[in-house]
Parts: C-alpha cells; sequence; structure tokens
C-alpha cells in the first residue's frame, strides 16, 4: 500500500470509504500519531464493514493511548482482529471508549474462544472481586458486564475475521448463548452475595440462602444454544430447599428473590449499560404464575394444565445456569412430556395455530424489511422444521434436537427432507441468521430489520461479503422466494412422492410417512386422500403435469378448510370434469387467489361445487370481489329480455333464462364463502334474481297465444300481475328459499269465465317453465284466499270481493308483505289500494288481537316437525324468525293506519321503523333483530353447505363448523355458533313473549 | 398423560384389578358409572369409550347419542370398600362428542371452562367444603318420619355410637382414595355429622364430593345403616348445607389478602363477595336444587335466608371467618347457602363465575351486616336493602331464568336442561296433596 499521500481519492473510493476528502486528513493525523505502523491499518481498513467509522475510531484510541495502538498496528492478525471489529460495531466501540483495558482482546493471543465453564469462571470473579464490605450490587453488576462485553468483543472479531462467516455461524450463536449461560450465573451470585449481606430485600440467614437450590432453564433460542447477538433470554425458574432446616415455602420465597435480583442484574441501572432483558414468561401460566417453582409443581403443571404450544416450548428446555442438578432433573422430566404431547387430542389443531402464529401481525410498514418474521424470513424455516419434527419425533427419536440446524441435519438423515431441499434450507437459515447478526452487532440493537439508508446497507452489504448493497438486496429477495416456497416443497411435495415419480426430487416417504403427515395437517382418511392424489398426479397429460407442481399448495389450503377430505375429492372430481380445459389449466397454473379462493369454495359449499360443475367459467370471477358483486333485477331483466327477442321456441328460451338463474346465483354463493357479502345484498340479490327470473319467465308467455282460445296473445285479453308475498315479499330471500306469490287480473277482451282459464293455463305453464332440477325452485302459491283450495288466480273484483266477506286477521297479516313483482302497473296499484284497507285497518280490535296471538301459540306446538327441538328450528323456533316477523307484524297491524312509516314489506325495517315511531324500546328491536338476523344467516349458510334445505340447525359438528367459517367465524367455531345462535334466539324469546303476548 | 396413564396401566395390572369403573356425572348431579375391563383401558384412553349419551338426564339429546367417555388417568384410585377379592378402581371421565370436543352437557367441562376463564384473568380457584348428612336406622320411613341414629347435638361424643365408627371409618377410606379430611364431628341434628375437606382446586375438589358421597354411601351400607345428603329430613331439625369456604390464588399468592384491608380483604376480595351477593338469587336454582332445599334455607336455624355478608356472622349468607394475619395464605370466604345435594361441578362453576364478574366490573361490595339478620324485623331488613334468597324452586327457576350470567357459564345445552327440569319438579310437587294439608284441612273442613 502506498503512503497515505500519495493516495488519490479515486483509491480511497475504491477502498471503500465513503468521506473521500475527510479521509485523507485522518489517514495523515493516524499516520502521525502511530508512525509507520499506520500504514499496516490499510489493508484490514478496506476489508472492514465501514472504513471511515473505523478509521475514525483508530484516531481516538490513538490519541488516547497510541503506545497499544501501535503495538496492535504492528502485528497483522491483531490489527485485523481490532479494525474489522470497529468496522462493524459502533456499540463496541462506545464499549472500548468505556473500558479502554479491553483493547487487549484484539490480541492475537487472545483469538481462542474460551469454554463455557471458563467463561463462567471469568465472569464469576469479576463480580465476586466486588463482594467486599463496601459491597454495592451496582459495582457487581457493572463489573459482570464488563467482564460480558469483553467476551462479546472477543466473539464480535472472531466472527468478523472468518472467511466463511456462514460456516461459523453455527459456532457464534452456541458460544452467545454460553455467554449468556455464564452472565446468569454470575448474576446469581450476586443475588446470593446480596440476599446475605445485606436486609434490602428481606432477611434471610446465610444457612437459608445457601440451603436453596435454583435452577435457570434456558428456552427458546437460548436453550437451542442459537442465540442471536442481542435478544430476550426466555429462562425458567426451579427451585428446592436442599435441607430440612429450611422449608420448601421458605426456600421459594427466597429464591423468588433471587430470581428477580438476578434479571435485575442484567438489566437493572448501573454504571455499565444492561445486557439484554430476561424474559421469564413461558413460565406455566405465563405473567399471573408465580415466578418460580419447585420441579414438582412444575411437572404438576405440566401433567394437568398446559397447554399443546406449551410443550412445543418445552423442545428447547436446556439447563443453562445455577443448580445444575436440579436442571438437569427438571430437564429430563419434562423431555418425556414433550413427546407424549403429539399424540395428544388436539395436535392438528396445535399445529394450525403454530402456522397462525407464523402469520401474526407484523406492522405494514416492516413486512417488506423483516428478516425473522416476514414471508421468506427466518420464521418460516423454523416453522417448518418444527412442525416436520413434532410430526415425525413421535415415532423417530433421531429428529428430538434442539436447534434448527441439527434439526435440518437430522430430519435428512432420517429421510424426511430431501439432501438438496435440506442443503437450501440449511444455507438459507445461516444467510438470514448472518444478516441479522452484522445488523444486530452494528449498534446492538434488538432489530430484525433490514437497515434502510445508503450506508448502513453498504456497511451490511461490506461485512456480510457482497459487493455492493444492490447486490445485497437482489440476493436476499431471492433467498426470500426460494424460503416461501420451500415450506410447500419440504412439507407438502414429498406427499406426492408416495405415489408419483417425482423427477425432480430425490425423496421418497413411505406410505407411512405419508399418513403421519396427511393426518398431521387434518384430513381423516389419509389412505382415500392418497389415492386422490395419485390419481391427479399420475399420467402424462399437461393437466397432470401442471397438477403434479400445483397440489403441494393445493393440499396445503384443503388443509386450512374445515372439510380436508371432502374439498380434495370434490376437486378431484372438478378436475376429471373439466379435462383439459383451458381457464381451468390457467388458473391452476397462476395459482393465483382464485385457486385459493377456489379450494375454499371447495371445501365449504356443495351448493356451489354442484353449480360450478355447470358453469367452470365462473372460476374467473374468483380473481376479485368485483365480479362477485349481485347483479341487479335490471341486469338481469335486460339479459332475459335479449333471449326473448333471439329464441324462436318458448323451450330453448326458458332453457337460456333458467342458466341465467344458476349463474347469478352461484355468483352469490362465491360472495357470500369467499367474497365480501352481507346479508341484505344476498337477500337482495336472490330476490333481484328470483324477480328477474319470473319476470323473464312471465314475459315469455304472456307474449304467446292459446288458440284454444283466442287468436289474440294473451297480453290483449287480460289485465295481470303477480304479487310476492313472504319473505320474497319482503325481498329477503335467502338461499333456498320460496318464492311466495299470488296472481291477480283483470279481463280485457276476453270474458270473465275465458280470462280465468286463460291465467289458470297461464300459471301452470309457469309452474312448469320455472321447475329446475339443477337448482330447485318452489314456486308456492298457498298464501292465496282459501290457500290449497282456493282459485289459483283471482279478477281484482274477486279479490275485492272475497276480503270484504271473508278475510280473517291471519289474511291480512300474510297481506303485510305482499309486494307485486310483475305485471300491468295500473293493477299493481290497484291491488295495493283494495288491500291496504284490510292490512292497516283503522283499528285493530281486542279480539283480532287475541285471535292473532291464539294462532301464533297455536302454530309453534302444530306446525314445528314431530320430535324437532324447538331451540334449533331456525324459523319456527323459540325466538327465530317467525317470533319476530310475527312480533313486528302485530305491531303493523295494530299501528301501520296511523304510521304509515312503519309500513313496509321489509322486517328489520319495518322494525326500525317501529322504533323510530316510539312503538317498541330501541334495546328490545336490537335483540329482535340480531336473532332474525343471525337465523336468516344461519340459514342461508346451511343452504350453501348442504345443497339442500334444512330449517334445523344441524347437531353434526362438522356441518356446523363449514357452517361457521361460511358466517366468517374463526376455524373451529362450531361450538361458538350453537351458544351463539341458542343464546340469541333465547334473548329474542323473552322480549318476544313480552310484548306479544304481554306478559 | 402418559406417565399418568402408564401409571394406571401398571397399577391395574401390579393390584390385579379386575374391573375399572368409568364414573361421570350427569346435570342432575348424579354419578353414573360405567365398569370395564382392564383389557379395555388402554383403548379408553386413546379413543374413549363410546356409550349411549341420550340414556342419561341432560348429557345428549336423543339424536346425538353417540358420546364418549375419556378417563382422566390423574383420577384412578382403587376403591377400598370393594376388598382385595376382586379388586375395583374409578377414574372419572370427560364426556365428548363423537369428533373429539368437549361435551356442551358435560357438568365437569363446565367447571373447566369457568376455571378456563378463571384462568384467563391469572386466577386458580380453591375450594374447601364442610358437607353435612344425616346417618338414618334405615332408608325406610316410620310413623314420626325418618329414624336417626342417635339423639346427639353439636359436637357430642357419642360413646360406642354409631356415628364415632362411623365417621373413623369413613375419614380412613377417604384417606385411601386420596382425600385428605380436615375435621370431623357430630353436628347439631340427631345422626347429623359433618366431615370437611381439606382444601383443593375446583375441579379436584368437585370429583372428591362425587366421591365423598359414594363413601358415606358405602361405609353406611357396610355398618347396615343409610346415609342421606337430603337437604331437610327433618321439620323439627337442621338441614344438611355445604357450607363452601373459597379462595383465589394469583401463583403462589392468595389473591383474597391484603393486611391493609378491612378483615385483611383484598380489592379482589371485595369485589368477589359484591358478585356472589349480586347474583346469588339467579344461581340458587343450582347449587339448592331441589324442592326440599327451601325448606332448608327457610327453616331458621344456622341456614342463610339473606343476601348479606358479615365477619363472623353465622347467620350471613356470605361471612368472612377470622383467621391469624400471618396466615395470609389461608385467606377465604365461606358461601354458606348451597346444600350437601347440590350438583358441585354447576354450583362451583356458577359460584366462581358470579364471584370473577364482580371483580371484572368491580362491584361495590355494600355494607357489612352486624346483626343477626334472623332477629330483624321485615321492614328492617328492607331498610338495610337485605334481600331474600328465593322461597322456593319456583320463585328460584323464575330467577334462573332471566340470568345471563348462568346461560353463559352452564352454556345453553345445561341452562336450559336445568331450566326444564326444574320446572318439572316444582310442577309434580305442586300436585301433591301434603300430610300437612291432610293434618290442617281434612278434620276442620
Amino acid at each position: 500500500m502506498a503512503d497515505a499521500k500519495a493516495l488519490g481519492l479515486t483509491e480511497l473510493a475504491r477502498l471503500g470509504f465513503a468521506e473521500l476528502e475527510g479521509t485523507l486528513q485522518r489517514l495523515d493525523q493516524l499516520v502521525k500519531i502511530v508512525g509507520d505502523s499506520g500504514r499496516a491499518a490499510f489493508a484490514p481498513l478496506s476489508q472492514s464493514a465501514n472504513p471511515d467509522q473505523a478509521l475514525k475510531a483508530l484516531i481516538e484510541l490513538g490519541e488516547r493511548d497510541s503506545a497499544s495502538l501501535k503495538k496492535a498496528l504492528k502485528q497483522h492478525e491483531t490489527a485485523q482482529r481490532l479494525i474489522l471489529t470497529l468496522g462493524a460495531s459502533s456499540a463496541l466501540i462506545d464499549f472500548l471508549r468505556r473500558y479502554p483495558p479491553a483493547l487487549k482482546v484484539f490480541d492475537k493471543s487472545q483469538s481462542k474462544l474460551p469454554s463455557r465453564e471458563s467463561m463462567r469462571q471469568a465472569l464469576l470473579a469479576a463480580a465476586s472481586a466486588n463482594f467486599t464490605d463496601a459491597f454495592k450490587c451496582e459495582d457487581a453488576w457493572a463489573a459482570l458486564r464488563r467482564a460480558y462485553r469483553i467476551e462479546l468483543v472477543r466473539l464480535a472479531a472472531f466472527d468478523l475475521t472468518q472467511t466463511s462467516p456462514t460456516e461459523a455461524l453455527p459456532t457464534v450463536a452456541a458460544h452467545l448463548a454460553d455467554m449468556a449461560g455464564a452472565a446468569l450465573d454470575a448474576g446469581l451470585a450476586v443475588a446470593r452475595h446480596e440476599l446475605t449481606a445485606s436486609t434490602d430485600h428481606g432477611t434471610y440467614t446465610r444457612a437459608e440462602v445457601e440451603n436453596t437450590r435454583v435452577a435457570v432453564i434456558a428456552m427458546g433460542k437460548c436453550g437451542a444454544r442459537e442465540l442471536n447477538y442481542i435478544s430476550d433470554v426466555d429462562v425458567i425458574f426451579v427451585a428446592e430447599s436442599a435441607s430440612e432446616e429450611t422449608s420448601t415455602e421458605r426456600a421459594l420465597e427466597i429464591a423468588t428473590r433471587l430470581a428477580t435480583r438476578m434479571m435485575r442484574a442484567m438489566d437493572g441501572n448501573a454504571s455499565e449499560p444492561g445486557l439484554w432483558q430476561v424474559d421469564p414468561n413461558l413460565r406455566p401460566e405465563g405473567k399471573s404464575g408465580a415466578l418460580v417453582r419447585t420441579l414438582d409443581s412444575h411437572l404438576a403443571y405440566y401433567e394437568r394444565w398446559a397447554q399443546n404450544w406449551e410443550f412445543q416450548a418445552l423442545l428447547k428446555a436446556r439447563s443453562i445456569a445455577g443448580d445444575s442438578a436440579l436442571g438437569e432433573a427438571y430437564v429430563q422430566r419434562t423431555a418425556a412430556l414433550v413427546w407424549q404431547s403429539a399424540a395428544r387430542e388436539g395436535f392438528v389443531e396445535s399445529a394450525q395455530k403454530m402456522r397462525e402464529r407464523v402469520t401474526d401481525f407484523i406492522p405494514e410498514n416492516e413486512v417488506a424489511r423483516q428478516i425473522k418474521l416476514g414471508p421468506g424470513g427466518l420464521r418460516d424455516i423454523e416453522f417448518t422444521v418444527q412442525l416436520l419434527q413434532l410430526v415425525h419425533g413421535r415415532t423417530d427419536e433421531s429428529v428430538r434436537v434442539r436447534d434448527t440446524l441439527s434439526a435440518i441435519t437430522a430430519l435428512r438423515e432420517g429421510g424426511y427432507i430431501g439432501r438438496m431441499d435440506a442443503a437450501v434450507f440449511s444455507e438459507h437459515y445461516r444467510y438470514l441468521r448472518l444478516l441479522e447478526h452484522r445488523i444486530q452487532l452494528s449498534e446492538m440493537r434488538r432489530t430484525h430489520l433490514m437497515p434502510t439508508g445508503e450506508i448502513p446497507l453498504r456497511s451490511l452489504a461490506r461485512s456480510t461479503k457482497h459487493k455492493n448493497a444492490d447486490e445485497l438486496l437482489t440476493t436476499w429477495e431471492r433467498v426470500k422466494v426460494e424460503v416461501r416456497s420451500l415450506h410447500q416443497k419440504v412439507f407438502y411435495r414429498p406427499l406426492l412422492s408416495a405415489v408419483a415419480k417425482l423427477e425432480d426430487s430425490d425423496l421418497t416417504l413411505s406410505n407411512d410417512q405419508a399418513f403421519d403427515r396427511l393426518r398431521a395437517i387434518g384430513f381423516v382418511d389419509p389412505e382415500n386422500a392418497l389415492r386422490h392424489i395419485q390419481a391427479l398426479t399420475s399420467g402424462l397429460s399437461r393437466r397432470a403435469a401442471i397438477q403434479r407442481s400445483l397440489l403441494p399448495v393445493l393440499l396445503q389450503w384443503f388443509s386450512e378448510g374445515s372439510e380436508p377430505d371432502v374439498a380434495l375429492l370434490s376437486f378431484r372430481r372438478l378436475s376429471e370434469d373439466l379435462g383439459e380445459s383451458p381457464w381451468f389449466l390457467r388458473m391452476l397454473r397462476d395459482a393465483s387467489g382464485a385457486a385459493q379462493r377456489l379450494t375454499s369454495v371447495l371445501s365449504l359449499s356443495r351448493l356451489a361445487t354442484a353449480l360450478f360443475e355447470r358453469i367452470p367459467e365462473a372460476a374467473a370471477w374468483l380473481e376479485g370481489n368485483d365480479k362477485m358483486q349481485p347483479s341487479t333485477r335490471e341486469e338481469i331483466v335486460a339479459e332475459t329480455q335479449a333471449i326473448l327477442e333471439r329464441h324462436e321456441s318458448i323451450e330453448t328460451a326458458a332453457a337460456a333464462i333458467r342458466a341465467i338463474r344458476r349463474r347469478e346465483t352461484l355468483r352469490l354463493a362465491l360472495g357470500a364463502v369467499v367474497g365480501d357479502l352481507k346479508l341484505e345484498q344476498i337477500e337482495a340479490g336472490l330476490t333481484a334474481i328470483t324477480e328477474g327470473y319470473l319476470d323473464g319467465l312471465i314475459g315469455l308467455l304472456f307474449e304467446s297465444t292459446h288458440t284454444d282460445v283466442s287468436s289474440l296473445p294473451m297480453s290483449e285479453l287480460v289485465e295481470f300481475a303477480a304479487i310476492a308475498m313472504g319473505r320474497f315479499g319482503g325481498g329477503e330471500l335467502g338461499f333456498g328459499s320460496d318464492a311466495d306469490l299470488m296472481f291477480v287480473y283483470r279481463p280485457k277482451a276476453a270474458t270473465n269465465d275465458d280470462a280465468q282459464r286463460i291465467v289458470e293455463r297461464f300459471i301452470a305453464d309457469l309452474r312448469r317453465l320455472c321447475a329446475d332440477p339443477v337448482l330447485e325452485f318452489e314456486l308456492d302459491i298457498d298464501l292465496r284466499p282459501e290457500g290449497k283450495n282456493g282459485p289459483v288466480a283471482r279478477s281484482l273484483d274477486s279479490y275485492a270481493a272475497y276480503y270484504k266477506r271473508w278475510a280473517n286477521t291471519w289474511e291480512a297479516q300474510a297481506l303485510l308483505r305482499a309486494r307485486p313483482i310483475a305485471g300491468s302497473a295500473q293493477l299493481c296499484t290497484d291491488f295495493e289500494s283494495l288491500i291496504d284497507e284490510y292490512r292497516y285497518p283503522q283499528v285493530l280490535d281486542e279480539k283480532s288481537v287475541i285471535e292473532i296471538r291464539r294462532i301464533k301459540a297455536r302454530v309453534e306446538t302444530e306446525r314445528l316437525p314431530q320430535g324437532a327441538d324447538p331451540r334449533r328450528h331456525l324459523k319456527l323456533g323459540r325466538g327465530s324468525l317467525s317470533d319476530v316477523e310475527w312480533l313486528v307484524q302485530l305491531l303493523q297491524l295494530k299501528f301501520g293506519n296511523q304510521h304509515p312509516a312503519i309500513r313496509s314489506p321489509r322486517t328489520i325495517d319495518a322494525l326500525q321503523a317501529c322504533v323510530a315511531e316510539g312503538l317498541i324500546e330501541a334495546h328490545d328491536a336490537r335483540v329482535l333483530q340480531e336473532a332474525w338476523i343471525l337465523a336468516s344467516r344461519v340459514r342461508s349458510a346451511s343452504v350453501l353447505w348442504a345443497n339442500k334445505r334444512t330449517d334445523v340447525l344441524p347437531n353434526d359438528r362438522r356441518v356446523l363448523d363449514g357452517m361457521a367459517r361460511i358466517l366468517e367465524y374463526p376455524p373451529h367455531s362450531a361450538t361458538a355458533l350453537e351458544q351463539d345462535y341458542l343464546a340469541f334466539t333465547r334473548r329474542a324469546r323473552g322480549v318476544f313473549e313480552r310484548i306479544f303476548y304481554n306478559v | 398423560m402418559d406417565k399418568q396413564r402408564d401409571f394406571v396401566l401398571r397399577t391395574i395390572e401390579e393390584r390385579s384389578v379386575k374391573f375399572v369403573r368409568l364414573w361421570f356425572t350427569d346435570v342432575a348431579g348424579t354419578l353414573k358409572s360405567v365398569a370395564i375391563a382392564p383389557a379395555e383401558i388402554e383403548g379408553a384412553f386413546a379413543e374413549g369409550i363410546g356409550f349411549d349419551g341420550s340414556a342419561i338426564e341432560g348429557l345428549a339429546r336423543t339424536y346425538e347419542a353417540d358420546m364418549l367417555a375419556c378417563p382422566d388417568p390423574s383420577t384412578f384410585q382403587i376403591l377400598p370398600w370393594r376388598g382385595e377379592i376382586d379388586p375395583t378402581a374409578r377414574m372419572f371421565c370427560d364426556i365428548q362428542t363423537p369428533d373429539g370436543q368437549p361435551a356442551a352437557a358435560d357438568p365437569r367441562n363446565v367447571l373447566r371452562r369457568a376455571l378456563a376463564k378463571a384462568s384467563d384473568m391469572g386466577f386458580s380457584f380453591y375450594i374447601h367444603p364442610e358437607i353435612e348428612f344425616y346417618l338414618l336406622k334405615s332408608s325406610q320411613i316410620g310413623p314420626e318420619g325418618p329414624v336417626p341414629v342417635d339423639k346427639a347435638g353439636y359436637f357430642d361424643n357419642v360413646p360406642g355410637g354409631t356415628a364415632h365408627d362411623f365417621r373413623r371409618r369413613a375419614v380412613s377410606m377417604l384417606e385411601q382414595l386420596g382425600i385428605s379430611v380436615e375435621f370431623s364431628h357430630h353436628e347439631g341434628g340427631p345422626g347429623q355429622n359433618e366431615i370437611d375437606l381439606r382444601y383443593a382446586d375446583a375441579l379436584t375438589m368437585a370429583d372428591n364430593i362425587m366421591t365423598f358421597r359414594t363413601v358415606v354411601k358405602e361405609v353406611a351400607i357396610e355398618q347396615g345403616v343409610y346415609a342421606t345428603f337430603m337437604p331437610k329430613p327433618f321439620t323439627e331439625h337442621p338441614g344438611s348445607g355445604m357450607h363452601t369456604h373459597m379462595s383465589l390464588f394469583e401463583g403462589d399468592t392468595n389473591a383474597f389478602f391484603d393486611p391493609s384491608g378491612q378483615y385483611s380483604l383484598s380489592k379482589t376480595a371485595k369485589h368477589f363477595i359484591a358478585g356472589l351477593l349480586r347474583h346469588a338469587s339467579e344461581i340458587t336454582a343450582v347449587t339448592n336444587q331441589y324442592v326440599n332445599s327451601y325448606k332448608r334455607l327457610w327453616g331458621g336455624g344456622e341456614a342463610p335466608s339473606f343476601v348479606c355478608w358479615g365477619h363472623n356472622n353465622r347467620s350471613a349468607l356470605i361471612r368472612v371467618p377470622l383467621y391469624k394475619p400471618e396466615k395470609g395464605q389461608s385467606s377465604r370466604i365461606e358461601y354458606r347457602a348451597i346444600d350437601s345435594a347440590a350438583n358441585p361441578y354447576l354450583a362451583y362453576a356458577l359460584l366462581l363465575s358470579a364471584g370473577l364478574k364482580g371483580i371484572e366490573n368491580e362491584y361495590e361490595l355494600p355494607p357489612e351486616t352486624e346483626d343477626n339478620v334472623w332477629s330483624l324485623t321485615d321492614s328492617e331488613r328492607r331498610a338495610m336493602g337485605i334481600q331474600p334468597l328465593p322461597q322456593s324452586l319456583d320463585h328460584a327457576v323464575r330467577k334462573l331464568e332471566d340470568s345471563e350470567l348462568a346461560a353463559e357459564t352452564l352454556g345453553e345445552e345445561v341452562f336450559s336442561y336445568v331450566l326444564a327440569n326444574k320446572r318439572r319438579e316444582w310442577s309434580d310437587y305442586r300436585a301433591q296433596v301434603t300430610p300437612f294439608e291432610l293434618k290442617q284441612n281434612l278434620e276442620t273442613l
């Protein structure tokens, strides 16, 4: 290297300096301080992470003690250790500033990493030097921390001078854990001295304190000996009394003090800053549990109370400080419990919870910068490894190891991960950990975020052997992408290897191994599942090839649904039906959000699955919510109009109109299952479909002629209107609801008798045409006057005559929800003004009120199917739909005349209007509304799920779980849904009885 | 747990156990038992034993009859009264639905749920009951009513008496079953005895109470007498209560203890008591579940009929006992309404939930009552805001009906079963013509 003066600025830039002008002067300054030996610094400076930072620090050190620096720079290896450390860590520069003697650690002779035991001795010695008459715990803490940081400097120098830092990573991480152990041990010694030397924390005799055995168990990364430069150290405390003279209670009390003071030794205020937080919250009962327990108390807890995740945490437990015999006993006795946990009930759930923790909330602005928690981060690797360990560790002890890298090796040796995948896994893990280490080392801050800003990025790139920041970011992105796909590759893909030959894999799982994995992710019948996988992946077709590469991710999605077995079978059927159709292959190939939604639909809705097989192109809608919005009645009518104009025969036109109904129903079903549709939108959408459907078919028939009566088309002979009743009238149709209708006409060119005949023929035709074997359509006309015994249609005059003579209260009540939906506008208006007189009577006399109550009471007992549980009947049950509707209708009959605002066929609208008009308390209305909405939603969900209508809340728990998912409950909410339903309707019934029966 | 499972399987082998009884409790609080052969035990641990739940009161709706009884190995005990010839053991079971979820109608699960809620709030719940019962000569009713085995009274030592032998034998049997007894003595009524169990967590204690009832009945049979837990078998003698001492622990610390508080009661304890007081009437149909229970509650004596609390006040519903100030760990409160015939799982779940509700919503504790509430007049009580507990099962059921707390704690299934069952009992009772009426009316009317 040339004289500093001879260096050009270009040269300096090439060496890696960022501040060029200032550097020239600083290099001069350095040579002035240490003479020629300053030149020896050039080479290491150019290798350091941040040469500017290193150079400034050198000058500072030289100004304080030029002789020591000179000596250090003379020896090449020493100089390199010093300068690379200064360049990589401003935090360690601060430490050297606070405590210059630490400089000696850079000496070549100090480069060997000490053993765990000698570190323990060194830290203990440093701390106990303060155990004098003038003892102050802060002094002992400071000494302990300085001794720890000397080891930290030594380790950093070791780490930074490695030719392959990823190779050395496990050594570094293990050494960090050992250092933590030494610090905890020394901290415990200080705490013991504190308790015997002072009474600040209680009065204890020396003998009592000595009789108290305390062991510190490391958990998490420290337990697995794969600690970071800086992170919380997870621990659990165990204590016993060593002598009969000290009671267990007393020993626990002392041990609790010792543990608390030990934790303060790590992070309490003293002249040397704290090391890190000790986190004792993995202990039994977490934050609320006792800090210290006896071994028996720990075991009793684990045997009786512990959750599955607590056993998973125990996987990493290791005795690290304090009484090692006690610590070892703890580890041995809990180890036995860990592997039994996999055999426990709820293992599948706990594996799923583990996954949910992986995708926990990460702040939005950090996702892209997260090295640990983000997609493709370290936690993805750790999750996959732990899941495989839990699945296969039940039967194979060899994979029961603590740390991630050994686990990868063990899984490879055991034949659970392919050699290539294992190599990639291990390499990426080391790489990400190295990034994390270097970032943390710089300022000794607990962070897992990729830095921003030019200088920090550049330093990071230089300290991790990348050419520059761009190369660093590109490599990191590539690693993230690979890590993200590795989970599927390592966990799901080998499932295929059990039944298919995979050209790019060096691993073949046995059937039993595949069964274990399938069971672990929730397949009840792994044997059949494997058969479906075989069918889907075998053969030479393009579809089979695509499915081979896609099935791993599909299997993952199926496993997240409520019935993986059914979903896989449905998918197989769909795939076989659709064959090579290009949209299907494209959707699979792109493995987009659409494909994921498809798996949800197949898992959750038999109704949608059945329609899907008819309308495959609907898959395209799954790409975004906008295609799953309901169409309006106008849009549907416009489409049917176009059909009427195009088609010659009634039959083909009707078929085309039926197809529209199926398509639009599927759209709504998809929107309800995987889209964002709310109940009101679904009801409005289904009502629009039904209206459009009937409107189209009516239009079709209305324009045709019945030559046996007249040569004129029906439209010339009669005026005609269709009146929706019931839920249809209320615009509240759910999936599987009947369409209640009444018909009214007024003769034009025809005689009365002819008109009646024509309309009756017309209705028969309509009923024939609207029936649909694929998607059931039930046209119900039983709400007409005289019910089943009455004529299917009446003229307006006949209605008028009938209502005048015969109308009874229940008919008036049914008319509350009458709403004309098709036909002559004038006739509609006339019909409505006819019925208003009956449905909004001026006075509802007490006799009629009693009559309504009596009919309701009878309906409750008589209409309920034999043996049905009234609490679970969605329509007629306790506090469900009919209770709410009857109550609202009673209010409408009573007050509709004076309060026109409450005249609405819609239950919820009418109810809210009643609140606004002061006819019912807001609180009562809310209780009723909640029950009505939940019952309506449950009814729709049950049809979506099963593709058949049921009016009873199912008992089958899988069905309940599936319905709950459709209703946007979290997975495994069968009981929650059931409880909600029963509670909501119970409360509604209370309100109903009070108001309706006036009790 | 597998270690416990292994212990069970090993013990069955070593002790040549011939039968294992699987115990569980129906909603009414009756102990049910299924005996299985040792060969079936391993399978029972793995998958549970299927049985027809519809045959059990309140357990399952008829259309979902298949239920699983899953033995809890930590409750394994050899039954001492079966002798050594054909040793028989027992385990308590959790009831599951066929898909492995806890059954909503399993009382043990109701209590587990309430305990889980407490644990989420950082508490564990400990219980210590004082169980009273009568020893009768037989279950036959004599001309003067049931016939007690002796005529002794409170704390009396009856020389050569049946009761003494009886208690010695029962206590030793309980100890053999791993149930520690704190105290036992003769109670106020003739033939009436009391045995206090040493405190334990609520689930263990509920199991223990079920075992206790069985042991007491078995010992009675052995000694040729009859034991009854009926709340009030004699009009003129005190009823059999099950005064229950309760405490909450946070980790290893008693959460009811605060040396600076009144009677060393912590804020937590005060809210807990306030919760019990506010909800006491709603849960009485469960803590005192029979028509007969109300004869005890309103029969005078030591029975607490009014909703109030006091320090060492033996007429209050809740008593804060005296304890030595340095013994902070033994801080506790005593709920005195509950009787010996309650279903302990449901009753304790409700008591706990009522107390927790008080903590959650920081209910204000009303002032303590120092007087003997029985000696006050109705208007005095009204002036002091002291409400009576329900006066009959009918009254209690009406209170229960409106209780969100009870519905939430019991779960909708158990809640509606209890209501239906108790309404039926009341209407059956109402239909009776009683000896009282005959005596009062027959000759005069």
